[in-house]
């Protein structure tokens, strides 16, 4: 059965990265199984990861790894804002924080600090046809080949929040000293600074090797 | 002016006898750095001689520093600053908390909040940004910490920081405390919320912390330098405590817990902690396993992971899931660290029903007790409260001290039988003032009076002195170094410095290298358990781990982590980099500073600190009223003399020495241990002096 799981893994793989290669477009999420995930090193067992195939690699993020400790925050809006300012970060987790997503009647049971203490790094999941630079009313957003990521042309922006709004999960932020919209560019350096590994990008090299190592065929 | 980084660059101002809010500039208090720095200036500025804690005329100045929120290593610190009821003088201590308050805080645009007057009514602070009001807090009176969170968070949204009091505080017991995010309480100061009828303070923001111009990526650059390279486990121990393929020593005492096959057992997947070797700054949160260090092997299965404060990449909360609390009507999810776990399991004092200290009863006890402690408000005074009740019960003065009646209601069977149901009792009555029981929340110094404990009390209990505080990492840690730690604060030394050297796991022959490199030589550093006498290298020492913890205190950094004396990097030959702070202060202000220069400020904190002191206490005698060492830290031992091998015994003539070393390095009057007019001048605090002196107070 894991062996199926990891065929159909590969294939969806190929066909996408086939796409990705095509397109230069992220895409979106792709569902994996427990096999596959302990290919990449990744927990042996569970279903608390998620995986992004983007243009620069698979994007995975772990809830039972993250510690809360929000230094992504920190280290994406120094690197792409020069301050330390995590209401624009691109990756978001102090929202989540106390409750998880809502605050529950049940809230002493259920994701948050308050409840059961786990809570999810969100990331953008540069979308195929997203619903930010869909909403953008300047098209300020677009495909940046070079990155692999939908990106804000910050000439045009003019900090209207249609985007933020336009997203099903607010990721895109307006700067309230810039007035300008943020979101991620897929630089990588939150994953690259997590302190537990909760957060990974692995490159499509190194997706490469890990595959043919273990005797996966896949280019 | 060039735009303030590093600092928000103002205070707020919030008098609740008038309900008159207003700003303070922060740039006025630069030379004080911040936190504990500023709340020092404030309190010997603005608080009367004489005042006591509980009077409207005390003030409560909740600090942070130009660190605080930047996402430097470990500066997730909230240090608040007022008179102590617990004290004799009511002298002036810190109390201090992580978690989220003191960046959101930041992010709201605000260096610190300085509380003054009282309120009629109970009421809460809420702070969105700049906009800060004072609220009815009616429906949140007579409600534990947590539910006071949810209900503000419910009217500010979900991801608002909230410190409240509990019960506790509320019922101005002394050993109270002011709690953040479930479980990050600083403990002393929330009888004066209570006092004051400040039941919470709520905090959103959106805003940025500013550092100097174009200094992003090397922000993120020094940050991962330290992460790499120098960085260690909890309290700087840079060794693992088993044998590890990549490492050269370890030391089965350290609290870099993570190896092969050691989980979080319960994460779901579970998450291995492996192996965490220098260079690899994904791992460094997993290094400390603290529920394992803090409650044995049995903790293993029920962590789900570690839990820490803001941007700490250190993580020694341990995040636990313990379905037996359920049954005593919590929920079965449970989070703490160190003493606050230790402590109630020392208020079970005749042991846990299974009769194992690292059992499952014991878990379930220590889990059971920090919720509950967590939740009333109630401080444990660095786990003395249970010495104190142990005292009471076993010499029989707890029971002269109630009336029957209240004796014989407390299910004193539980005690004997180890069953933590007895906790629900133990914190309940404490928090909730009920009965004379209550006055163990009073502190010992209090308490001692009121249940007429004997003389011998004092000399022993793990106390240190009648200001009411126990010991913490004293002579048996670096010897003259820790009992002079140990005597300079009002409450108990919170200082980690020394203790973090020592502790560090690397072995004693590099620890007194490194040691001369830092403070002129070798000898500064005993080899435990075989001291030497006094020397000035020692005076050093204590001074610098002093003076670091009243700067961590100020910048804010974690003092339980910082500084970073040692590293765990061989490539370094475990050198570490004591310049860091440094690093981080003048690339976060833009104002370029030098380790030396930012040890002055330091110095400068240290003394306006005892001046302080000297002020509450009116009295220029430190070495006789206020540095006292007990008895048994020279009478240890009858059979061995001091500074002989195998003891931890020091002697009396050369503990007076060693204040006057002390005294002598911060240029302090070398008879009484009070700041003198010189030093005060060259530390640019004229104004003190001349304040000290109208009151007669300068040697």
């Amino acid at each position: 059965m894991f062996e199926n799981e990891i065929q159909d893994f590969l294939e969806k793989l190929r066909t996408r990265r086939e796409f990705l290669k095509l397109s230069g477009r992220g895409i979106a999420t792709l569902t994996v199984s427990a096999a596959v995930l302990n290919l990449f090193g990744c927990s042996p067992v569970g279903e608390s990861a998620n995986v992004l195939l983007t243009a620069k690699g698979m994007l995975i993020s772990e809830q039972n790894r993250c510690v809360g400790c929000q230094r992504c925050e920190m280290v994406c809006s120094a690197i792409n804002d020069g301050k330390i300012h995590p209401f624009v970060s691109r990756v978001k987790i102090a929202r989540n924080f106390n409750y998880g997503t809502e605050i529950s009647d049940n809230y002493r049971n259920v994701d948050g600090y308050f409840g059961n203490f786990l809570m999810t790094p969100e990331t953008c999941k540069q979308c195929q046809e997203p619903k930010c630079a869909g909403a953008c009313p300047v098209e300020a957003i677009s495909l940046s080949e070079t990155l692999g990521a939908w990106t804000i042309d910050a000439k045009k922006c003019v900090g209207c929040g249609a985007c933020a709004e336009a997203c099903p999960w607010h990721m895109p932020t307006i700067d309230p000293d810039t007035k300008k919209s943020t979101k991620c560019i897929l630089c990588g350096a939150c994953a690259e600074n997590c302190i537990t590994g909760a957060l990974r990008i692995i490159p499509w090299e190194e997706v490469t090797a890990i595959l043919n190592k273990n005797g996966y065929r896949f280019s | 002016m060039a735009k303030i980084t590093g600092w928000a660059g103002k205070m707020l101002r919030v008098n609740l006898t008038t309900g008159a809010i207003s700003t303070v500039d922060t740039m006025k208090y630069k030379d004080f750095i911040g936190g504990a720095g500023i709340g020092y200036k404030i309190i010997f500025d603005e608080v009367p001689q004489g005042t006591k804690a509980y009077d409207e005329a005390n003030k409560v100045v909740f600090g942070v520093g130009p660190l605080t929120g930047t996402g430097a290593p470990c500066s997730g610190r909230t240090n608040i600053t007022s008179l102590a009821p617990t004290n004799p003088y009511h002298a002036v201590t810190d109390s201090h908390m992580g978690g989220n308050f003191g960046a959101y805080l930041k992010f709201a645009g605000w260096d610190g909040i300085i509380v003054e007057g009282a309120s009629n009514k109970p009421v809460w602070l809420r702070i969105e940004n700049d906009k800060v009001t004072i609220e009815d807090a009616a429906h949140l009176w007579g409600k534990g910490t947590v539910e006071t969170s949810m209900l503000l968070n419910e009217e500010m949204g979900k991801e608002a920081c909230i410190a409240s009091i509990g019960q506790a505080g509320e019922n101005l017991i002394n050993l109270s405390s002011i709690v953040n995010s479930v479980n990050h309480s600083a403990g002393g100061h929330g009888g004066i919320l209570g006092a004051k009828k400040l039941k919470a303070i709520g905090i959103i923001g959106t805003q940025a912390i500013n550092i100097a111009e174009g200094k992003g990526k090397d922000w993120v650059d020094l940050n991962a330098y330290m992460m790499d390279e120098i960085i260690g486990a909890n309290n700087q121990h840079v060794v693992p405590n088993t044998p590890q393929p990549w490492a050269e020593f370890h030391d089965s005492r350290s609290r870099w817990t993570a190896q092969t096959a050691l989980f979080w057992g319960a994460a779901k997947p579970p998450v291995e902690t492996g192996e965490c070797p220098p260079g690899e700054k994904n791992k460094v949160g997993l290094r400390t396993q603290k529920a394992v260090f803090d409650l044995g092997p049995v903790a293993e299965a029920r962590t789900i992971k570690m839990g820490g404060c803001h941007s700490c990449p250190i993580r020694c909360q341990s995040n636990l899931e313990v379905p037996e609390l359920e049954k005593y009507g919590l929920t079965r999810y449970a989070a703490s660290t160190c003493i606050n776990f230790s402590s109630p399991g020392s208020v079970m004092l005749k042991g846990y029903s299974d009769g194992d200290p690292k059992g499952e009863v014991a878990l379930i006890t220590k889990c059971l007790g920090s919720r509950l402690a967590d939740d009333y408000g109630i401080w444990s005074n660095y786990g003395q409260l249970p010495r104190d009740f142990k005292y009471a019960y076993t010499t029989g003065k707890l029971k002269e001290a109630l009336p029957k009646e209240e004796y014989d209601s407390i299910p004193w069977d539980l005690v004997e039988s180890g069953d933590p149901a007895f906790l629900l009792e133990f914190y309940r009555r404490i928090a909730l003032k009920e009965g004379e029981f209550s006055h163990l929340g009073d502190g010992p110094y209090w308490l001692a009076e009121r249940w007429k404990f004997d003389e011998d009390y004092w000399n022993g209990n793990s106390l240190w002195s009648k200001m009411a505080y126990p010991k913490h990492h004293s002579n048996e840690s670096g010897a003259q170094v820790g009992v002079l730690v140990n005597i300079m604060f009002n409450r108990d030394a919170n200082s980690h410095t020394h203790q973090n050297m020592i502790g560090a796991g690397l072995p004693t022959e590099l620890l007194r290298e490194i040691s001369g490199e830092v403070w002129g030589s070798p000898d500064a550093f005993d080899v435990p358990q075989n001291y030497t006498p006094m020397n000035e290298y020692k005076a050093n020492f204590a001074k610098w781990s002093l003076d670091r913890n009243f700067l961590h205190d100020s910048i804010t950094l974690c003092n339980w982590v910082w500084p970073m004396t040692v590293s765990p990097s061989k490539k370094r030959n475990y050198r570490g980099d004591t310049a860091l702070e440094a690093k981080f202060f003048s690339l976060a202000t833009g104002i370029e500073t030098s380790e030396a220069e930012l040890d002055l400020a330091a110095e400068r904190i240290s003394t306006l600190h005892r001046a302080l002191t000297v002020k509450n206490m009116k009295t220029i005698d430190m070495r006789n009223q206020h540095d006292t060492i007990p008895t048994y830290v020279f009478d240890v031992d009858p059979d061995k003399k001091p500074f002989t091998p195998g003891t931890v015994k020091m002697d009396k003539d050369d503990m007076q020495l060693a204040l006057t070393m002390l005294y002598k390095a911060y240029g302090w009057d070398e008879k009484t241990g009070a700041p003198t007019r010189a030093t005060l001048e060259k530390l640019g605090m004229k104004d003190v002096a001349d304040e000290l002196e109208g009151l007669k107070l300068l040697p």
